[in-house]
């Protein structure tokens, strides 16, 4: 059975551009392009685009906040557009960004506040937050004000928020964005083996990083430019990749192509690191080591199966990480 | 279940919105004391003008000599103009800065609720402040208040209030669509200034004075002064009272029209979003 039915999603924005005497120029932006998905009930569904992808939008618009402007989607039977009350009532949501939550407030305050809203009784609402508290190891700090929380405190904080009601569904964007490893693991596990396992919710996740979609989702949709691009499973979509392995090599110097191969370059703080894809790498090792020494400093040489983002290069042509306008 | 759940909203949003104004005691300071020390300049300036307390040409335009508490009045009763203008755009406006705006909005309850959670909370602390201001006046300035006035004034305030929250809603909605509050509160602050008695008798000036009929603070300030400076009863002013929460049903009927309006607006542009 399917929980989340998107038909056709489509949603423009208005972006305002230089003004000409008496008016502005004004330019549509498709964010979100004609976008169709279902997502099967008790699945762990991934999103996975670089930003400005219209994953954001895509999940704003499913959790009522945005009115689509062609297409519509069911959330457990509900439509979003004319029935959201009902689909609010069976969403659980965290939004992207650190400041979802009252600052001046403890966690305790800011759950009770929440669970008012979900029309969760007092007595409810304390078992529940007491619940929470303990299971996110918050319970000692629950009467501290936000203000003093870590960020990864803080985003405990607004997971327990979107579950405080125990919804159906969950709808988490970017849940580890900018937070530590530490974090991010035990938020990970939290969501994959608690949520979604044990308690069986339907889970909508965007994210922008690989390994995450890789470890969590079972199944993952590429979405670029607004645009599904496909979904599969993480397995079904390495498959894809003709080429069966990744020559990745580290090196200090400044690279942007290699003449003779198809390489993917990322230029990072410390390092440069260049992926290149190939049926059997031990055919053209020697020529990409002798080009890359000629140019840099090599750190290490490593031979890999192909990522989820080498997938994605492989279908849009786009890094992961591009900020699209 | 329903108005129990709409009850226990409002319960939490006054409560919520209490404990944050309490991060910030200056603030509850500044309202105590700032609007009476606002009207002080003007008293003297009268004393200078007139050479007394007491004028004969303001009692041919008011019907006291007194001008002193006829200003004490004006600014007391301004506060609430104040708290009620500011309290709930700027609330909504802090939403919106500290990104609950969405979660707000995105939760299954009436939204009625929270709005009227965020104007009780501001009727609370309105209500403080103003007790505050005439706790100051009396000790300073010998202001007479007595104990049969209170409930008329009373009632004169909560009937002024609730056409204010009718205002102040439809500039919470407008605030969500412009992302700033401060310029439109301030305009509307001064035109009340202006074309209210808060300050002077708006019947200096048959402009002015035709202006000021279509604005709530008007009746309420005639009423409240009525009783305490003419010795008047609600009875003998009823015709302000009837104007008053006229206005009142208009105000609120317009303001929950705006908001929703607007806020369905907001979603479909996806401005709600923005910061």
């Amino acid at each position: 059975m399917d929980n989340i039915i998107v038909s056709d999603l489509t949603k423009k924005f208005v972006k305002k551009g230089k003004r000409k005497l008496l008016r502005r120029e004004k330019e549509d932006i498709l964010a979100v392009d004609h976008i169709s998905v279902k997502v099967k009930k008790g699945e762990l569904f991934g999103l996975l685009g670089p930003n400005g992808a219209g994953k954001t939008t895509l999940v704003k618009c499913l959790a009522t906040l945005l009115i689509p402007d062609e297409g519509t989607a069911t959330i457990d039977g509900h439509d979003i557009i004319t029935d959201p009350i009902s689909v609010r009532k069976i969403l659980g949501i965290t939004t992207g960004g650190e400041r979802t939550l009252y600052w001046k407030l403890s966690a305790r305050d800011n759950l009770k506040y929440f669970a008012s809203l979900y029309g969760l009784s007092s007595k409810d609402a304390e078992e529940r937050i007491d619940y929470l508290l303990d299971i996110m190891d918050l319970k000692e700090k629950q009467h501290q004000r936000l203000e003093k929380y870590s960020t990864g405190m803080r985003q405990k904080v607004s997971i327990a928020r979107a579950i405080l009601h125990d919804p159906k569904i969950l709808l988490l964007d970017e849940p580890t964005l900018g937070l530590d490893p530490s974090f991010s693991m035990f938020l990970r596990s939290f969501i994959k083996n608690d949520l979604n396992k044990k308690e069986g919710k339907t889970i909508l996740l965007t994210t922008h990083y690989m390994d995450e979609a890789d470890q969590l989702c079972d199944r993952i949709a590429f979405v670029d430019r607004g645009k599904l691009i496909v979904v599969d499973t993480s397995k079904n979509l390495k498959r894809n990749v003709s080429k069966n392995e990744a020559l990745e090599i580290k090196c200090i110097g400044n690279i942007d192509k290699l003449e003779n191969f198809n390489a993917h370059i990322k230029n990072k703080k410390n390092y440069t690191k260049i992926r290149i894809l190939h049926e059997n790498t031990e055919d053209i090792m020697d020529d990409v080591l002798k080009d890359v020494k000629e140019r840099a400093k090599i750190l290490s040489v490593n031979v890999t199966r192909p990522t989820l983002e080498d997938v994605f290069v492989h279908l849009t042509g786009s890094k992961l990480e591009d900020e699209h306008e | 279940m329903n108005s129990f759940y709409n009850l226990s909203i409002i319960s939490a949003e006054i409560k919520k919105c209490l404990k944050i104004l309490l991060c910030y005691p200056m603030e509850l300071v500044f309202w105590c004391i700032f609007p009476i020390f606002w009207a002080v300049p003007f008293i003297f300036q009268g004393n200078a003008l007139v050479g007394g307390m007491e004028s004969e040409a303001f009692s041919d335009l008011t019907g006291t000599t007194q001008f002193m508490p006829y200003i004490l009045i004006g600014a007391v009763l301004n506060t609430y103009v104040l708290s009620a203008l500011y309290g709930m755009s700027n609330s909504l406006r802090e939403e919106s800065y500290w990104g609950t705006l969405e979660l707000i909005l995105g939760s299954p309850c009436s939204k009625i609720p929270i709005l009227l959670g965020k104007a009780l909370n501001e009727a609370v602390t309105s209500t403080l402040f103003a007790v505050m201001q005439i706790f100051i006046c009396i000790i300073i300035f010998g202001l007479d208040v007595a104990v049969n006035q209170i409930l008329p004034i009373m009632l004169i305030v909560i009937l002024l209030m609730l056409g204010l929250y009718g205002l102040s809603i439809a500039l919470a909605g407008i605030t969500i669509q412009i992302k700033q509050s401060h310029s439109l509160i301030h305009t509307i602050e001064y035109l009340f200034y202006l074309f209210s008695p808060v300050r002077y008798p708006v019947n200096i000036n048959p402009w002015i004075r035709m202006v000021s009929l279509v604005i709530p603070l008007t009746y309420a300030l005639t009423v409240v002064r009525g009783i305490m400076l003419l010795d008047k009863s609600l009875i003998n002013l009823w015709q302000n009272v009837v104007i008053l929460l006229a206005i009142d049903i208009g105000l609120i009927v317009l303001g929950y029209y705006i908001f929703f309006y607007i806020e369905k607006r907001a979603r479909k542009s996806g401005i709600i979003s923005m910061y």
